[in-house]
């Protein structure tokens, strides 16, 4: 990933939710004259979390930059800051071709479920990029997107998570990335994948 | 980074509606087929159809579980079987039949088409051959469909071959009478055939087509119910418009399954890719029903007035969805209204709230016209030609694409019930009022001159 200054870092906060946290944060990042490069968001359970890839012109102590977002907290809480240096390229580099596909699962809620499936994810080297996962009542819907190496046969992954989907009680499919582009955006495919 | 809340719509849109892709349909030209020596035409006719259509299974599969979307139905279309029996025989065109038989059924294709005769301005010896041989191949093969274009917006309507049609069809149903005229469902009487259509029984291969095409049919009226259900659920006040816009979204996802998976096809085989059909294709399946739309959109008897306005507005609505999904729609693209494939249709006709005159209101909006309808075995031929004939007239008048699926059950009278089986679902036998009474309009012959509004240049 490019950054706008040559020095970069990598940040994650977490505080409870409430107004005024992105002001904050982003306030101690100009004020150091720094540059957000890439920023993700979301809120859970009222709990704020946020990752951020930062620039600056000038070497900063990652311990200080994460004392100053700390002490820019607003009212209502303490913010949780981790920091360190952006190390380009990602880990995720060197795993050879890999196509986005969407798995999703639906099924009666138990300790464990993500476990299983992400435990035989992990085993085929299929690398998790967005997880969702949510219960209505007793029932569960889980919706991974994930980077599947292109060396695997489709046919056999769908045949393994039925399987698990058999042993733990919940329907689970498989489906490249482009149904969903296709049937819900103006263009047919995603972005640079076919 | 694709968002949860569409995740999870195209989910209940795929699985919990059961979308399908009704049809990928391999257009093949068979034009270079022909030969002096009808045993050279069927060897041509089954290396080219091994050498094209052997991987269309296997690539349909194989992509649709990469998606996690059945394509229900692999068809072949050929361009016309006239063209490759002109100077031969009807023991020729048997033979050519049995052999596209016997190719589709190596390659676990479903259905062929295109055992077409193109006669809408007059007959030629090879269109004269696939007529008269329509009895024996459609009741001696399985998977042979056939098709007759009668009349055309330039041309007008051929009434010589609509009476030949009104006479072969009680022929068909006597040679298949052991399956209560089933044949009869193999064949579609048309005007204006389209050349792209991936719908069978009246798919064929046009002559302004490349040597092999991949067309696509969806389905989708389960899945345009659910979405009005859904709509009407959230309540509010609704008004037609508002479900109008509510189909209109429906088919512009239902479309874009069906593009993409006709592309990503064609690609692998390395065929061109052709159209999307937008026609909602019922099944009889519950749930996946026109007339069910019908009723959700508030016609409580289908049939009733009122119908055609409810089957117009659904028509336009999925044409205007389906055309800013893609750029290659074809095909018949507009609501199918097949009695027997339909179970609200096909139990509308049976109570007596759906007439064989309304089905014909009906179709001068949507396509595509009077479809697996079963009438009574004794309806004299010249009946059956005349109701082909008003048909005709409703496609060449208004320049679109009408079809005649009349099903004449041998023995079978007006209330009988009648079950084809699988996709063709069953039906209850029409009844035919004024039979024979227009004898002596069809028995003049001749054509009906084409329409003032043909002449547009």
């Amino acid at each position: 990933m490019k950054t706008r200054f040559p020095q970069a870092y990598v940040l994650n906060v977490m505080a409870d939710d409430r107004p005024g946290i992105v002001a904050a944060v982003s306030g101690v990042i100009v004020a150091l004259g720094g540059n957000i490069d890439a920023c993700s968001q979301t809120v859970l359970g009222g709990y704020f979390t946020q990752i951020l890839v930062v620039s600056f012109p000038q070497i900063v102590e990652v311990a200080d930059l994460a004392a100053r977002i700390r002490k820019s907290a607003p009212p209502g809480g303490a913010l949780e800051v981790a920091a360190r240096p952006y190390m380009a390229p990602p880990a995720s580099a060197g795993r050879g071709p890999t196509e986005r596909f969407v798995i999703t699962a639906l099924g009666r809620d138990k300790p464990g479920v993500i476990h299983r499936f992400s435990a035989y994810l992990a085993g085929k080297d299929i690398n998790i990029v967005d997880l969702y996962w949510d219960c209505a009542g007793e029932d569960f819907v889980l919706i991974a997107q994930v980077e599947i190496p292109k060396r695997w046969e489709m046919g056999l992954l769908q045949a393994d998570l039925d399987e698990i989907g058999r042993e733990e009680g919940f329907n689970v499919r498989v489906q490249h990335e482009n149904i969903f582009v296709a049937t819900n955006q103006l263009r047919l495919y995603g972005g640079g994948h076919r | 980074m694709l968002r949860t809340d569409e995740i999870l719509s195209t989910i209940q849109m795929l699985h919990a509606e059961h979308l399908d892709v009704r049809t990928v349909t391999l257009g093949l030209s068979v034009s270079d087929c022909a030969a002096t020596n009808v045993d050279n035409v069927c060897r041509k006719l089954r290396e080219k159809i091994l050498r094209r259509a052997s991987n269309l299974v296997r690539v349909c599969d194989r992509i649709g579980a990469k998606y996690g979307i059945p394509v229900t139905n692999k068809r072949l279309a050929i361009s016309p079987a006239a063209n490759l029996l002109a100077g031969h025989g009807v023991g020729a065109a048997l033979q050519v039949a049995q052999t596209l038989d016997e190719a589709v059924r190596e390659c676990q294709i479903d259905l062929v088409g295109g055992f077409t005769a193109l006669v809408h301005k007059g007959i030629s010896s090879g269109d004269a051959i696939v007529m008269e041989s329509l009895p024996w191949v459609l009741s001696s093969t399985q998977r042979v469909c056939a098709s007759v274009n009668v009349a055309s917006h330039r041309a007008g309507i051929n009434m010589d071959a609509v009476r030949q049609m009104g006479e072969l069809l009680l022929k068909i149903a006597d040679a298949t009478a052991a399956q209560r005229g089933f044949g009869c469902a193999k064949l579609v009487v048309f005007s204006n055939i389209p050349e792209d259509n991936p719908f069978m029984a009246g798919a064929y291969h046009g002559d302004g087509e490349a040597d092999a095409a991949i067309n696509i049919g969806v389905s989708g009226p389960g899945v345009v119910c659910s979405a009005l259900r859904r709509r009407i659920q959230l309540g509010g006040q609704l008004t037609l418009g508002d479900l109008a816009e509510e189909i209109k979204i429906t088919s512009f996802r239902v479309t874009r399954v069906g593009e993409l998976i006709g592309r990503e096809v064609a690609a692998e085989l390395g065929i061109p890719f052709g159209i999307v059909d937008l026609s909602l294709a019922p099944t009889p399946q519950v749930g996946d029903s026109v007339g069910e739309i019908l009723r959700t959109l508030g016609i409580e008897k289908i049939g009733a007035p009122g119908s055609t306005a409810a089957v117009a507005m659904l028509t336009d609505a999925v044409k205007k969805g389906g055309a800013f999904a893609s750029s290659s729609v074809g095909g018949m693209s507009g609501a199918f209204i097949p009695v027997s494939e339909d179970a609200a249709l096909a139990e509308a006709a049976a109570k007596g709230h759906l007439t064989l005159e309304k089905l014909e209101a009906m179709t001068s909006v949507c396509s595509v016209g009077l479809d697996m309808i079963a009438i009574p075995g004794d309806t004299p031929p010249e009946t059956i030609a005349a109701i082909i004939a008003d048909e005709m007239a409703i496609g060449v008048i208004n320049n679109k694409t009408t079809g005649v699926r009349l099903i004449p059950v041998p023995g079978g009278k007006a209330g009988d019930f009648v079950e084809f089986g699988g996709l063709f679902g069953s039906a209850t036998v029409m009844d035919i009022r004024n039979a024979g009474a227009s004898a002596a309009f069809v028995r003049l012959g001749g054509r009906i001159p084409a329409p003032i509004q043909s002449l547009r240049n």
